[in-house]
């Protein structure tokens, strides 16, 4: 046996022996059931136990606290201040009744009208609705992630421990099997396509390439220890479709690709990113934008067309949100993908935050960070819901057809539908909405003034 | 810093703002800071709620507005720092049931100083013609069908009736040079701005959670 290990060193050869152990679990027990696309379940057995361990975690913690009579709470998310459920006119009202004793049916511009809006206006700058969907959802139990518990403290021993183990397990054990599981997913991918795209067009090709792709993103989801359920796998989309979805972080592209064969459409992107897209669309017919064509939404608009015409192409995958929304709420939905008047197949992905937060704030972490946020947290635990196809009726246009599948996804996430733009972490407000509640008021006073001038 | 002690509690005089509110105003503020030590007119930008209001520039104007900030000189400053923006939340703040004539007068009093320095955009101490113009036209703006000259008319009715509230009647060559504030006062005579110039906090609720 001393044949075998050519050091003399203990430990260099136990390194040797653990690294060795690992690849060939690795291959095992998940690069090979990823390749078959069959699961030994291990996956949800090892989401079951961290689930109990968390369950004892919380009980520890509150016991700890009311031991030491520690008053535990939460910041309440719901907002801060008590706003008024009153509405404009009422209000107006009311402080013109109380003033003056005039009768209120005429109304005029009063002093006392710049009140209403003053105070609206000192509400929304003390606590504001929109940009609380920005930042990660806050959690009610403790997940033994430190970053996730933005005032941690030491509670108990047992539980500094049990934290201290966790942190072990992700940093030495999970990230590295992650690492070199997404190495070889990806490997395989821009290899795999790279071959495939040297055979010719044929039925023999197609079935190559979906088979690589799907097999890669199969490992990449196993190298992120994603635990995905599906719903509803009758309704996935079919080719000559627009596959439309929720946006929470790139690895969404990686989920719904994993159970479907997509033809994906984005920017083309430098580095890594840039090797992968230009692999695959040898493969496969994807569709790649460079970064100028990207503005002109005809051209954008014209090869979509294009493409979904072919029924033999793919179903396209869009993400009509345009940016990475933190999972409470669905944003408002762009027009463009609405308007090529394919069959549209919603899709709605939820995640799970128990396990690791898998929300992408671009404006606080790089794509890295990011990656390497997921690849220490216990799990991405996430489901995806299948919605039955929607096409356009006759008398509504693209926006209208964009909210009511905006409704349906949000409907079947759980999630909050609301009528804000994801444009908005960085833009600002388009004019348009600025008009209504100006409307309003103006209408009050104008109105009101021009049948006083008329009588 | 992240330490720093909450600023002169005397501002809330009697104190009515607990700590934990101080707390959520502060997070609130690095928010909008960014994690910087002061804001500037563009952090407010981000707030887009606030795009709806008319009147958005005036209220973002009186948050640099030197005589809100209790300053001694005059005009505008370019950035403030969490205290000055505690001292305008403060304007907003619910009276107590503690209180008394003296406190609850001095109180309403702060409040109509804030409302003014809102219409006396030129800080000379009164409101003109054009001033009172302005806010109605902005007030107004929103609506693509009023013309200019509906607004400035409807302006002009108003400010003929408050000189009429003020000065009484007016000989044929008196002018009306603006509303001081002691005609602002008058003005708002009878409504009671001080139990609806404020912005209440909600009950934070105990939940078992890491603290």
């Amino acid at each position: 046996m001393f044949l075998l290990l050519p050091f003399d060193s203990l430990v260099v050869n136990l390194l040797g022996i653990s690294i060795t152990v690992l690849f060939t679990l690795l291959l095992v027990f998940i690069i090979v059931p990823a390749i078959f696309g069959v699961s030994f379940g291990i996956r949800k057995v090892y989401m079951k136990t961290l689930l109990k361990i968390f369950q004892w975690a919380t009980l520890r913690i509150e016991r700890g606290a009311k031991e030491k009579n520690h008053p535990l709470y939460k910041p309440y998310v719901n907002g801060i201040i008590a706003k008024e459920p009153t509405s404009l006119e009422e209000e107006i009202k009311e402080i013109r009744r109380s003033g003056s004793g005039k009768a209120l049916d005429t109304p005029e511009f009063e002093l006392s009208d710049i009140f209403y809006f003053c105070r609206k206006g000192i509400e929304t700058i003390m606590d504001d609705e929109v940009t609380k969907r920005f930042s990660a959802e806050e959690l009610e139990s403790w997940n033994l992630l430190s970053r996730t518990n933005y005032n941690f403290q030491y509670i108990s021993l047992r539980l500094t421990v049990l934290w201290g183990l966790g942190v072990l397990i992700r940093y030495c054990f999970l990230l590295p099997l992650r690492i070199a599981l997404a190495f070889t997913g990806i490997s395989l991918l821009v290899t795999g396509t790279t071959v495939v795209g040297y055979l010719p067009n044929g039925r023999c090709k197609e079935f190559l390439s979906k088979h690589v792709h799907l097999m890669c993103y199969r490992i990449c989801v196993r190298a992120l220890t994603a635990i995905i359920t599906y719903h509803d796998r009758e309704n996935r989309p079919r080719n000559g479709g627009i596959c439309v979805a929720n946006h929470t972080s790139p690895i969404d592209v990686i989920i719904l690709a994993s159970d479907g064969y997509y033809a994906m459409v984005g920017q083309i992107h430098g580095g890594l990113m840039g090797v992968i897209q230009r692999a695959m669309v040898k493969a496969c017919p994807h569709v790649w934008f460079e970064r100028s064509e990207v503005k002109d939404r005809h051209l954008v608009a014209k090869r979509l067309t294009e493409h979904v015409q072919d029924k033999s192409k793919l179903p396209i995958l869009i993400f009509p949100e345009g940016t990475c929304i933190n999972n409470t709420s669905v944003m408002m939905f762009k027009k463009g993908s609405f308007e090529i008047g394919a069959t549209v197949y919603p899709v709605a992905i939820k995640y799970d935050p128990q396990f690791g937060d898998a929300f992408w704030n671009s404006s606080k972490y790089g794509m890295v960070t990011y990656l390497l946020r997921m690849m220490t947290s216990w799990a991405i635990v996430c489901s995806v819901w299948y919605l039955p196809p929607m096409t356009r009726q006759p008398d509504e246009d693209a926006v209208q057809f964009a909210n009511r599948v905006k409704s349906a996804i949000a409907r079947q996430g759980g999630l909050v539908d609301l009528l804000w733009d994801g444009g908005l972490k960085r833009e600002k407000v388009k004019d348009t909405f600025k008009e209504e509640q100006q409307k309003l008021y103006s209408k009050m006073i104008v109105g009101n003034h021009e049948d006083r001038s008329r009588s | 810093p992240r330490g720093a002690h909450p600023p002169h509690l005397s501002l809330f005089s009697p104190p009515t703002v607990t700590s934990e509110q101080i707390e959520h105003l502060h997070r609130r503020f690095k928010q909008l800071s960014h994690d910087q030590l002061t804001i500037r007119k563009e952090n407010f930008d981000s707030i887009p709620d606030l795009e709806f209001n008319p009147i958005r520039g005036k209220i973002v104007h009186a948050f640099f507005d030197k005589r809100n900030l209790r300053q001694e000189s005059d005009g505008l400053v370019d950035e403030i720092n969490f205290e000055d923006f505690l001292t305008i939340m403060s304007y907003f703040r619910p009276i107590e049931m503690n209180m008394d004539e003296e406190q609850l007068d001095r109180f309403r009093k702060e409040k109509l100083k804030f409302l003014f320095h809102m219409y006396d955009s030129d800080h000379d101490g009164k409101i003109t013609l054009q001033e009172y113009r302005n806010v109605v036209e902005e007030l107004l703006s929103g609506n693509p069908h009023l013309e200019k000259e509906s607004a400035r008319s409807i302006a002009d009715g108003a400010m003929m009736e408050a000189a009429s509230i003020c000065v009484g009647q007016m000989g044929p060559d008196q002018v009306y040079e603006g509303i001081t504030f002691e005609d602002f006062l008058k003005m708002w005579q009878g409504i009671d701005i001080e139990t609806k110039m404020h912005v209440r906090f909600l009950n934070m609720e105990t939940i078992a959670h890491c603290y």
